[in-house]
């Protein structure tokens, strides 16, 4: 079976590396693509405006997305991903520190498929990744 | 990134200008004796010679006092004077009538009414109008000094607050790294490690737990009054069930025993009430001796226009020289070994239950025990 595609948008190199742990014992098997910022999450979801298609996730079935980011910040990618026919049918996923209600209204506003509070502690943190993925990739269908 | 997000306004507001001074007059001979009486004053003088005039001037300019004739042609000075007061720049300014006219009760009460604050009569005695003046010009001064320094301070107030916010937003994810990131080491390099260094790793995770309750407790603070206040029709009694089924684990180790009436529904925030149960029943479960358990009563009764609660508890006391502190965020009154906390709950309560039109206080009697009341606007 063909691995799950997910793309990351994560600046924080912590947050990688747990993230990373955590997919190795996913199932199903996941391949994971990092970007650190909403720029460069953009240059791999359109590699045909110049960006370097660094990536074997062209479109990724997933986006797990940060907010506070530098150059362009999870809200301001979602707006474009949203606002982009060829991409906006992928589900992104909200994945951050943030618990501010107005973060969690706006990002639903900008059409979020869902908004993840990073769980402090490791185990559970891992276990909250495990379950959106399972959802996304198991128990819902996706387009093709 | 924090940086971007806090903007500071420049600090002191305008320096201070002249105070300006309005004389109206139908006569231009006493409107030029009146400013060469005036002039050693330090303000600026205009003079109008209607009370046409002397509204449009007030459209353009922000007085600090009108001297107003009440004799005038067209339009008398009780007329001008009504109609100045409805432009806002004339909101608290002295009005002072000059008047020739015999010093009848009448014009006393008619000048009064209408909002005047005083009143000379002619012949002007230049050394009287002088020193009145000079008065209610103080007064301005004063005023304009005292507006300036509440609009300096409320500045920085938002400015604080909005720093407290934005710092404790920011730093959950470096504290959320340092647990994550610990509690792996403590887990993969278990065996490898000596006692020491596992003690000084569960000194780590200790303390990034404690700083993450702190910073989720600044936060919630610094967010009542950033964030709009919901209300809607809150079943008190639903919530405090709720509340009292996450203290479960507590109750049941401490063999507490909570009892409460009937409580009410009311127009509120329920994030309110949440918050205040969740911090009084907290801290009735926590500040005991350990002696014997835990009784704790809720209660509630209708007084006049207010909803009255106590939570009443048999715990250690609070002595009565602590009675401010107590609400001051931060400010703690045990050692955390004793009693861990982060010194923020109580001020939370008070900080929104008087947004909320409501208030807080305790009665206690030490070694025997605290009640707290909060009051809901009913």
């Amino acid at each position: 079976m063909k691995p799950f595609q997910i793309l990351l948008v994560e600046d924080n190199e912590g947050d990688v590396e747990m993230t990373l742990r955590a997919f190795k014992t996913a199932e199903p098997p996941c391949s994971l693509t990092v970007a650190h910022d909403g720029v460069h999450a953009l240059e791999i979801l359109r590699p045909e405006q110049g960006g370097t298609p660094d990536s074997k996730v062209h479109p990724p079935q997933l986006i797990l997305l940060d907010i506070n980011m530098p150059r362009m910040d999870g809200k301001e990618l979602l707006e474009v991903v949203k606002s982009d026919a060829r991409l906006r049918h992928i589900p992104v996923v909200m994945f951050t520190s943030s618990e501010s209600p107005n973060d969690i209204r706006e990002c639903y506003e900008r059409h979020a498929s869902c908004y993840v509070v990073k769980p402090f502690n490791g185990k559970k943190y891992a276990q909250a990744l495990h379950e959106v993925v399972n959802f996304w990739s198991t128990t819902s269908r996706l387009p093709n | 990134m924090a940086e971007s997000r806090l903007a500071f306004p420049p600090c002191a507001g305008p320096v201070l200008d002249r105070p300006k001074i309005l004389l109206v007059d139908d006569r231009w001979e006493n409107l030029l004796a009146t400013e060469k009486v005036l002039r050693p004053l330090e303000a600026d003088i205009f003079k109008a010679a209607s009370g046409n005039e002397a509204l449009s001037l007030v459209l353009r300019h922000a007085f600090a006092i009108v001297l107003l004739d009440v004799q005038m042609p067209d339009m008398d000075g009780f007329e001008t004077a009504l109609l100045m007061q409805e432009h806002e720049s004339m909101a608290g300014v002295p009005i002072i009538f000059v008047t020739a006219l015999s010093k009848e009760e009448k014009y006393a009460s008619k000048a009064a009414e209408i909002g005047a604050v005083d009143y000379i009569f002619k012949p002007i005695n230049p050394d009287i109008l002088k020193s009145k003046v000079k008065v209610y010009l103080d007064l301005h001064v004063q005023r304009a000094q005292i507006m300036r320094l509440n609009a300096t301070l409320s500045q920085s107030n938002e400015e604080l607050e909005r720093f407290a916010y934005i710092c404790s937003h920011d730093m959950q994810e470096p504290v959320r790294m340092m647990n994550a990131f610990a509690g792996l080491l403590a887990e993969s390099a278990e065996d490898r490690l000596d006692d020491d260094s596992r003690r000084y790793l569960s000194f780590i995770l200790d303390n990034a737990r404690r700083m993450q309750k702190m910073i989720g407790d600044i936060l919630t603070f610094s967010r009542i009054g950033r964030e709009e206040i919901t209300l809607e029709t809150v079943d008190c009694e639903e919530i405090l069930s709720e509340i009292l089924s996450e203290f479960d684990d507590t109750i049941r180790k401490t063999q507490a025993e909570v009892t409460y009436s009937r409580l009410p529904c009311l127009e509120t925030s329920s994030t309110l009430v949440r918050i205040l149960f969740q911090n009084l029943i907290g801290n009735a479960l926590k500040f005991q001796d350990g002696d014997h358990p835990p009784v704790i009563a809720i209660a509630a009764e209708q007084r006049g226009k207010f909803w009255r609660f106590a939570v009443k508890d048999n715990g250690i006391g609070i002595d009565d020289s602590f009675r401010t502190r107590i609400f001051t965020i931060f400010q703690r009154l045990h050692r955390k070994e004793n009693y861990p906390g982060t010194g923020i709950g109580l001020s939370t309560c008070r900080k929104f239950v008087q947004l909320c039109g409501g208030d807080i206080d305790f009665t206690s009697v030490p070694g025997q025990g605290s009640t707290f009341h909060f009051t809901l606007p009913a």
